[in-house]
């Protein structure tokens, strides 16, 4: 079963790809390829594109695994922000191209921490989502927004009706109490 | 330049938290991305928020992939021969793909007309130019192999009347031309005997806006709108 794979052979086979090992890569997305596929297709809300992007994602894994070693970040840690970078990249310039924001950016997507997420009961998450519930309601749902689907501030604010640069300081805010709470 | 304050600090690490998210419009995406790759301060206080968000992560649920996006994959990859051998510059998709102006799908599409696997394709290099002052931002390879530079032009307009040119630095060495940039949102450019050893990781590649026609002298006229250091590939 892949999500077995425990994240010391993860990190062993990003490494030995950075080797250029063929095998370890296709050992590396057996391994990842549907969790990978799941961030994109969360951020992207498109299977078509989901699919295109995750097939990108691989290629960056494979010109930049050496890159991994040095990040000191866990093996998944670090797929995971490949992936959702690379799919935010493609979100940005798919609703920038279109002229501003899609209808699909202003839809109310689910605020509340999904039902996935509340099954989780890892100590870091708790933390984490102990720390998103010291903040105002709406700014933890539009972190979580922002982290889980790629939403921009132009969105949040639509989405939420006020400007631009109130969002963003409300948020900016929210980020410095959150790092506060996280490292007391 | 001045010391960074606290003041400017505390504004790279909020700058480093919305990179990480990715609360920016795409432009300054891709131009913290650039920073990243030569601010290893900034690069570590991106790291440090991506590590506080991972937790997250686990509610991206899992998905199971078609078999057909591996067997594209590694014929992407590795060349394995496939069904579709359509010349990659024509290749739409592709290019829709480029235009997201993201860079993997750049390095992707830059890298691919190679054809062939990459661990015998030492002698390419590639840069990625831009700028924090301007909206320029191209993407380059250079393959020893054919002499020849591709390039992608991502972003930001050549103003009417004038033109890019392309210019190769090699320490404190003076720029050396490579030419006039031809428009389109690909180009490229033969490079002849003189030039082609200067194209290595050793070097970075600059672009000049100029007149019509390119730099009335031997060196850039106009401003730099993007740079960028070649890296092998």
């Amino acid at each position: 079963m892949p999500f077995d794979t425990a994240p010391e052979e993860i990190g062993a086979l990003i490494l030995r790809v950075a080797l250029r090992d063929r095998k370890a890569f296709d050992a590396l997305y057996a391994a990842t390829s549907a969790k990978l596929f799941g961030t994109c297709l969360r951020v992207l809300q498109n299977r078509a594109e989901a699919e295109e992007a995750v097939q990108e994602v691989y290629v960056k894994i494979w010109l930049k695994a050496d890159r991994f070693a040095v990040t000191g970040q866990s093996p998944m840690t670090w797929l995971i922000a490949v992936a959702r970078h690379h799919a935010i990249d493609r979100l940005r310039a798919r609703r920038e191209a279109a002229g501003g924001l899609d209808d699909a950016a202003l839809e109310i997507r689910d605020p509340a921490p999904g039902p996935e997420a509340m099954a989780v009961a890892a100590d870091q998450n708790r933390q984490l989502e102990g720390c998103l519930g010291e903040l105002e309601a709406d700014r933890a749902s539009a972190l979580r927004s922002a982290y889980m689907q790629g939403d921009s501030y132009a969105e949040l604010a639509a989405r939420h009706a006020v400007p631009l640069n109130t969002i963003r300081s409300w948020l900016r805010r929210g980020l410095m109490r959150l790092k506060e709470c996280l490292e007391r | 330049m001045t010391e960074p304050g606290p003041a400017q600090e505390g504004e790279d690490d909020l700058l480093a938290a919305e990179y990480a998210l990715g609360l920016l419009p795409g432009s300054e995406l891709a131009a913290l991305a650039r920073r990243l790759e030569i601010d290893p301060a900034f690069a570590k206080a991106v790291l440090a928020w991506e590590e506080r968000f991972a937790p997250m992560a686990e509610g991206y649920l899992p998905q199971d992939l078609p078999p057909n996006v591996k067997a594209a994959l590694d014929r992407h990859l590795f060349g394995v021969a496939g069904p579709q051998k359509a010349g990659f510059w024509a290749n739409l998709a592709l290019w829709r793909g480029l235009a997201a102006g993201a860079t993997a799908a750049l390095v992707l599409a830059l890298v691919l007309p190679l054809q062939r696997p990459l661990p015998q394709a030492p002698s390419t290099v590639m840069a990625s130019l831009s700028a924090e002052a301007s909206e320029v931002h191209y993407m380059a390879v250079y393959d020893a192999s054919t002499g020849m530079v591709r390039l992608a032009h991502l972003a930001g307009a050549v103003p009417e009347g004038q033109v890019f040119q392309l210019w190769v630095l090699q320490g404190d060495d003076a720029p050396v031309s490579l030419g006039v940039i031809p428009t389109g949102a690909t180009a490229r450019m033969a490079m002849d005997d003189r030039l082609r050893p200067m194209l290595t990781s050793q070097s970075h590649l600059a672009i000049s806006l100029e007149p019509l026609g390119g730099s009335p002298t031997d060196q850039p006229s106009g401003p730099v709108v993007a740079l960028g250091d070649l890296q092998e590939v």
